[in-house]
């Protein structure tokens, strides 16, 4: 009974989708950080992610093993984020709406071209410490693997760590008030500055983590391999709202399950068509996404 | 200038483009050219949206691949027909996708936009290459007999037994040229006219714009169908010159939506002649950047490049990316900004 | 002067029925109810946070009401959307200055006729004329009429506050409507300048009927026919300025809660 249950296609299709998903909401996570506290949108997060993935990475070539290299990637990431801000995000903040983005999408275009230059485009297979051959329940597959099932550990650990910050330390809610009100917060003595520049830290340390966990994936490590996951990515942080770290899992993990379900029972080329067909449909509906509430306009 | 006098210099300055173009005689140029005519068509959509609208569009590939597919299979369908009339229905459909990627776009903020536009453009190459492989012709692509240049063309400008290939590379790039000429005429005119108006003021301040009568969602997805109108144009205009509509065109991937942005910024958002700067930038952009390689040390030859060989292919974008970010921080206005300051700035200096 | 308050005849420009407005728990507007008519100028006072702006808001289809309607009779439009009132005939200016920051002064006094017809998108893309001559000569006459004209070719962000305000009006006036709404018209204005403007909107009665926000109550009283008086989003008092200047409600509202 629990055997069938467990090698049953369908729920080997949600368990796999859910991996994938959980990622996906991870990078979807970095982008709602680095929106919740600068109101930027990051077009340069998969770049970013993949950048410093590979810095820590290449250190396996050099002995290192797979977790000190997923660190220095994590660690990289915090501290290459946060220089981004100060140095090329900071002088935007109080021009037009479409300055940060251009300029991300500049970073965007350096980082990918940087990358390829120094590791080319012949993708890297980093070896994982897990098996990706899916467990076996009385002799058939089930839809997990030890591998993804680190991957999604991971990627929810990393998740509860973000929460847990944000909602019970006192740095969290310093963090959450510049992101809501700076004025208010220079008045009561916050230094906004710092702490906007911390949230870029995090939310590149978030996105290291997405990185890593994505470059053992079969596409391996390569200077695009997360141009797709940026934009389903993004997928999930507009429907869910971009301003709810919830919204941005759960959407993450739905387009995952839909997009694994096309995957298996349809045809794999699809799966990204539906994903943009479901953002504009939510967004004819809701333009200001699912988990957040309707603002009214000031006037 | 008065109305009639303007419309004339556009005529006038059209012409002596189209000779000067026709009468080029590298083969080279003047595929370059046409290339160059159908960008600034694409670049000139984008400005308008960007600049005198206030949206953005990280999309407008996709739109180009709608208008080009449009053409082609019109093409196929109706062999013999008028090349114009391909062209009219690419800027019809593509228009009308506009529309419907504007209905949603319309209610968006900036960054919603940007992303959603950027999603479409991702995702659109599946369309063709996935869901219609029996009538788009998969990844194949459609493929068509390209323009050539009539008999009058090579009578009139075959002086001394050019090859036929490089006098159709000036046949059509004096289309294109013309083309782009006659968009940016109907640009200039818009501009400055009631409907140009509307779109600034929408973008300026929207509760003042739905004071004074306008429609905020309206007059957002008619700059929305007009960029993608004019982008449809371009692709097709691309399509009918290379005779091929396929999904890995380079136009229609996204990075070229990305590639038009970063020209776009780099001529001047919102500026006719920023447009026609960016436009010849993009398609000499590899030519340039071997030259700034090449007189700073980091050509081939270079201890950089022998350490790494990967380096030469990707130096254009490396090149793109810190121009992008550095014009955008410092120079938001791109080089048709730059230009104009100078210019103050001189004629202040000579009048103390 | 007629001192029935609310009186509402056939020819009503504006019409608020009993409309209430709540923000989540908060009552902006309770059960307003008060109407403008062609040549009458009305005054709507109370102190700050009183729901004044709002009760504009509603007016304008920018507030959805919880409760209540808001009716143009002269255009027969009942919640009409912002987009549709300048053909209605109504006319707005904003708290502040609400101009358009990158076009010219004239080309924003030009905005204001933005709703009349003309200037289709085909006619616009060719080049074909259009009305956009005489619209620059009436622009600069509007300009003239409230003193501004000289600063024509300027940027908003150029010019002083003052100056700014009168252009929003211009850009009002323009579109030439039968209700014009002035939200804080005179904050920012010197006693030269407000002397003048009362006589500008003084002399506008003969086109248009007024309704006006206002706290500069040595500006409001000798200008109105009528007073609205809002207090934590209920009138307490409509009537003449003296009427409502002895009505105990009033100064309760005033002296309990403001200065
Ligand atoms: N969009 C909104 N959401 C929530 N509360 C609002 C909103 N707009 C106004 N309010 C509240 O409604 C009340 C009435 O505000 P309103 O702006 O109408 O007052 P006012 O009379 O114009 O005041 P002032 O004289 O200061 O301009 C205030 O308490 C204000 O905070
Ligand atoms: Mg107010």
């Amino acid at each position: 009974m629990i055997a069938n249950i467990l090698t049953n296609r369908i729920v080997n299709d949600i368990a796999g989708g859910t991996a994938q998903g959980v990622i996906i909401g991870l990078v979807a996570l970095c982008l709602v950080l680095v929106w919740r506290a600068t109101r930027v949108l990051n077009f340069a997060q998969g770049p970013m992610a993949m950048f410093v993935t590979y810095i820590g990475m290449t250190q396996m070539d050099h002995h290192a093993n797979f977790w000190v290299a997923a660190a220095i990637s994590v660690a990289v990431g915090f501290i290459f984020s946060a220089l981004t801000e100060i140095v090329i995000v900071k002088p935007l903040y109080h021009k037009a709406e479409i300055n940060p983005i251009v300029v991300m999408v500049g970073m965007f275009t350096l980082l990918e071209a940087v990358a390829s230059a120094v590791w080319t485009n012949i993708p890297r297979y980093p070896t994982a410490p897990f098996s990706s051959i899916n467990f076996q329940s009385e002799g058939n597959p089930t839809g997990l693997s030890p591998l993804s099932t680190f991957q999604i550990g991971a990627a929810l650990a990393i998740m509860t760590l973000v929460a847990i910050l944000f909602n019970y330390t006192s740095l969290g809610l310093k963090l959450r008030a510049s992101a809501l009100a700076p004025e208010v917060s220079k008045l009561l003595g916050i230094r906004v500055g710092r702490l906007l520049t911390l949230g870029w830290g995090i939310a590149g340390a978030v996105g290291a983590v997405a990185g890593v966990v994505i470059s053992l994936n079969p596409g391996g490590l390569a200077p695009n391999m997360l141009d797709a996951m940026f934009i389903l990515g993004f997928i999930a942080a507009a429907i869910g709202g971009l301003d709810s770290p919830l919204g941005a899992l759960v959407s993450g993990i739905v387009i995952g399950v839909v997009m694994q379900l096309i995957n298996d029972y349809w045809n794999s080329n699809y799966a990204d068509m539906v994903a943009v067909v479901l953002l504009v449909v939510v967004l004819m509906l809701r333009p200001q996404g699912i988990f957040t509430k309707n603002s009214t306009r000031r006037v | 200038m008065s109305g009639t006098f303007k419309r004339l210099a556009w005529v006038l300055g059209g012409l002596v483009a189209a000779i000067a173009v026709a009468s080029i005689q590298s083969g080279t140029d003047a595929a370059n050219l046409t290339k160059a005519g159908a960008y600034c068509i694409a670049l000139v959509g984008l400005s308008f949206l960007t600049g005198w609208s206030g949206q953005i569009s990280i999309g407008n590939s996709g739109f180009m691949l709608v208008g080009g597919y449009s053409a082609a299979f019109w093409t196929l369908h109706h062999p013999g027909e008028p090349v114009a009339i391909s062209m009219i229905v690419a800027i019809a459909v593509s228009a009308f996708v506009g529309l419907i990627i504007g209905m949603p776009a319309t209610r968006l903020r900036g960054p919603y936009l940007a992303g959603m536009t950027l999603a479409f453009a991702v995702a659109l190459p599946y369309v063709p290459q996935s869901f219609a492989v029996s009538t788009l012709g998969g990844s194949q692509g459609l493929t068509i007999t390209p323009l050539s240049a009539p008999q009058w063309f090579f009578n009139l400008f075959d002086t001394n037994n050019t090859l036929p290939v490089v006098i159709n590379s000036r046949f059509t790039a004096m289309v294109s040229v013309v083309i782009a000429a006659l968009v940016l005429w109907l640009m200039s005119n818009l501009f400055t006219s009631k409907t140009g108006r509307a779109m600034r003021l929408v973008r300026d301040n929207d509760v003042a714009a739905e004071l004074v009568g306008l429609h905020l969602g309206r007059t957002r997805a008619q700059a929305f169908v007009l960029t993608a109108a004019l982008s449809g144009l371009a692709g097709a205009l691309l399509v009918m010159v290379s005779g091929t509509a396929s999904p890995s065109t380079y136009e229609f991937g996204f990075t070229f939506s990305i590639a038009l942005l970063t020209l776009m910024v780099l001529g001047g958002i919102g500026s006719l002649s920023g447009a026609i700067i960016a436009a010849l930038l993009g398609v000499y952009s590899l030519q340039i950047t071997t030259w700034i390689t090449d007189h700073t040390g980091l050509g081939p030859d270079s201890w950089v490049s022998a350490k790494l060989p990967n380096l030469a292919p990707n130096m254009e974008n490396i090149l793109f990316g810190i121009l992008l970010i550095v014009t955008m921080i410092f120079a938001p206005r791109g080089i048709v900004g730059l230009a104009t300051g100078l210019r103050q700035k001189l004629i202040s200096v000579t009048r103390r | 002067m007629s001192s029935t308050p609310v009186a509402t005849t056939s020819s009503t420009l504006l019409e608020l029925d009993a409309i209430s407005v709540r923000f989540g728990g908060l009552a902006a507007l309770t059960d307003v109810s008060f109407s403008v008519n062609p040549g009458e100028i009305v005054g709507l006072i109370g102190p700050n946070g009183a729901g004044k702006t709002t009760a504009f808001n509603v007016a304008c289809g920018f507030v959805e009401p919880t409760e209540g309607s808001v009716r143009l009779p002269k255009s027969g439009l009942t919640n009409p959307q912002p987009s549709q009132l300048a053909r209605a005939g109504v006319a707005r200016t904003l708290q502040g200055v609400g101009l358009f920051e990158n076009c010219t002064v004239l080309e924003n006094v030009m905005a204001g006729a933005q709703s009349r017809p003309g200037g289709r998108f085909w006619t616009s893309l060719l080049g074909l004329p259009h009305g956009q001559k005489e619209l620059k000569a009436e622009a600069l006459s509007v300009l003239d009429r409230l003193g501004v004209a000289d600063y024509a070719a300027q940027m908003p962000t150029a010019i002083p506050y003052g100056i700014a305000k009168r252009v929003a009006v211009a850009r009002a006036l323009i579109a030439r409507p039968s209700l014009l709404l002035l939200d804080e018209p005179a904050s920012g204005l010197d006693e030269a300048e407000l002397d003048a403007f009362a006589e500008l909107i003084r002399g506008l009665r003969s086109e248009m009927g007024v309704l006006l926000v206002e706290h500069n109550m040595d500006f409001v009283m000798p200008l109105v026919d009528r007073l609205v008086v809002l207090s934590f989003g209920k009138v307490i008092a409509t009537g003449t300025p003296s009427e409502v200047r002895q009505n105990p409600a009033v100064i309760e509202a005033y002296l309990g809660v403001d200065e």
